[in-house]
């Protein structure tokens, strides 16, 4: 008897003190949530993109809480959810721009790239890469499309083993440029006076020879592009590349369009920022 | 000094908890898809297990063994457990959210890895003293730790390799922690006694 009234004692005693303990820290610890984060989060698209410049929807409601302001806005949820979301705080919205959309360095489709092993591994460029790749080229895309599988907004499409970007679609979020195992993709700022934009579709490093063997589109580092005044190209590990802040107008870049004898120029028109 | 060594040593490689003694195989096949959140659930058993060991020898010494109540030491060790993840769970939630929310419910899981318990009921058997038992308990994380990741790193590289229908999933899961217990029993003549 004695034993049970003990162990009734200690157990209960123990019991009682950590529960005591818990009661307290949990009134000491407590996380006090902004009901308005909820609300917030339940208007965003829920994307977790982290365009905005902070680490997903949950700590951009809760920082829009805590600023009162829209501090740089929620890309993909477009100029009508923002405006949802600043009616909920009963503030004004700040006008949303985004500063930069991702663009592909490989422009080459399945005809254009030399194949001359075939992949048969499952269909993710991850796994291609482990085993050095689908194609000849060892910089180039595999075409399989781990990089339109993670884009938010569903910007890149990925046909005959090319990568489209819908400019007007991409919001700048980046997501694309870790997916990809060979580092394709590149983030190009946008400015303020310009509309029509340049780009090198090739990421080889090899020497010109090298390139051609594997690769009809490749840039092959002849410099043709960094002739005459103001040109913003210069060549690289036998690869060019546009130094964006020296462009002034577009004249001299689409010139070097026309004459690039690959064709591994492209251009792209944003209609609206 | 060279007896804690020796401890740590002996339950990190020689006697884990898990691939020797097969405790807390649970959370040692569920969390071990993705070295990020295999590395987080590490970190918290062995924050986790450290505390518990050390509270439960007090517990132990000073109430059950005094009031000669030894056969109260499971209840008394699962109610330590338990109390101790809340609180982990609220410290965690106040003073860094981000780990909160990427540990997710692997958090209050803890309570019922066997492993801790484990832990506790072995430190008792052994006869060790408080310092032991604080290093036997760190060490048991750490090595529930290192399996976890040993595990999760192999699980990712496999994901990418073509594997015959009949093995695909859990069945190739469970063949790769044994080839690993396999592994880890090279280790037994390790530290001589």
């Amino acid at each position: 008897m004695k034993e049970v009234q003990a162990s009734l004692l200690v157990l209960g005693l123990t019991g009682f003190s950590f529960s005591l303990l818990l009661a307290f820290l949990s009134k000491k610890l407590k996380v006090k949530e902004d009901a308005r984060i909820e609300k917030i989060l339940s208007i965003l698209p829920g994307l977790n993109c982290g365009a905005c410049g902070v680490s997903g929807c949950r700590v951009f409601a809760q920082a829009v809480v805590k600023e009162g302001k829209i501090f740089s806005g929620c890309l993909p949820a477009g100029e009508g959810m923002n405006k949802e979301i600043a009616k909920a705080l009963g503030i004004e919205t700040s006008v949303v721009k985004r500063k930069s959309v991702a663009v592909c360095r490989c422009g080459a489709d399945d005809k254009e790239k030399k194949v001359s092993c075939l992949y048969q591994g499952p269909k993710t460029c991850k796994a291609a890469d482990l085993i050095g790749g689908a194609i000849d080229c060892l910089y180039g895309c595999f075409g399989f499309g781990d990089c339109e599988a993670v884009c938010p907004p569903g910007a890149i499409t990925v046909a005959k083993g090319k990568v489209y970007v819908d400019i007007e679609k991409c919001i700048g979020c980046g997501k694309c440029l870790p997916a990809c195992p060979s580092n394709l993709f590149e983030l190009l700022p946008l400015a303020e006076n310009l509309d029509t934009y340049y780009y090198i579709a090739c990421n080889n490093r090899e020497k010109g020879v090298n390139v051609k063997k594997v690769c009809s589109r490749g840039c092959i580092a002849c410099g043709i592009c960094t002739k005459g005044e103001n040109s913003p190209f210069y060549l690289k590990d036998n690869l060019a590349f546009i130094e964006y802040k020296k462009i002034v107008e577009n004249e001299p870049l689409e010139e070097a369009k026309n004459k690039c004898p690959t064709k591994c120029i492209m251009k792209f028109t944003v209609h609206s920022s | 000094m060279k007896n804690l060594i020796l401890i740590f040593i002996s339950t990190v490689l020689v006697n884990n908890l898990v691939l020797t003694y097969f405790l807390g195989i649970c959370p040692f096949l569920g969390v071990s898809g993705k070295l990020e959140t295999a590395f987080g659930m590490g970190m918290a058993v062995t924050f986790v297990m450290t505390l518990a060991t050390s509270i439960s020898w007090l517990i132990y010494h000073f109430l059950l063994e005094r009031f000669g109540l030894l056969f109260l030491e499971y209840v008394i060790f699962i109610l330590v457990i338990a109390s101790l993840v809340q609180i982990v769970e609220m410290f965690i939630r106040k003073f860094s959210p981000s780990l909160y929310q990427s540990l997710g419910i692997y958090l209050p899981l803890i309570t019922t890895n066997c492993a801790i318990l484990g832990a506790a009921l072995f430190m008792v058997t052994r006869n060790y003293d408080f310092l032991e038992s604080v290093v036997f308990g760190f060490s048991g994380g750490i090595g529930f730790s290192l399996v976890l990741l040993i595990m999760a790193g192999i699980r990712e590289e496999v994901n990418y390799a073509d594997i015959p229908y009949a093995f695909r999933g859990a069945a190739l899961t469970l063949i790769i922690a044994g080839l690993l217990a396999l592994v880890f029993m090279g280790f037994s003549g390790l530290i001589s006694s």
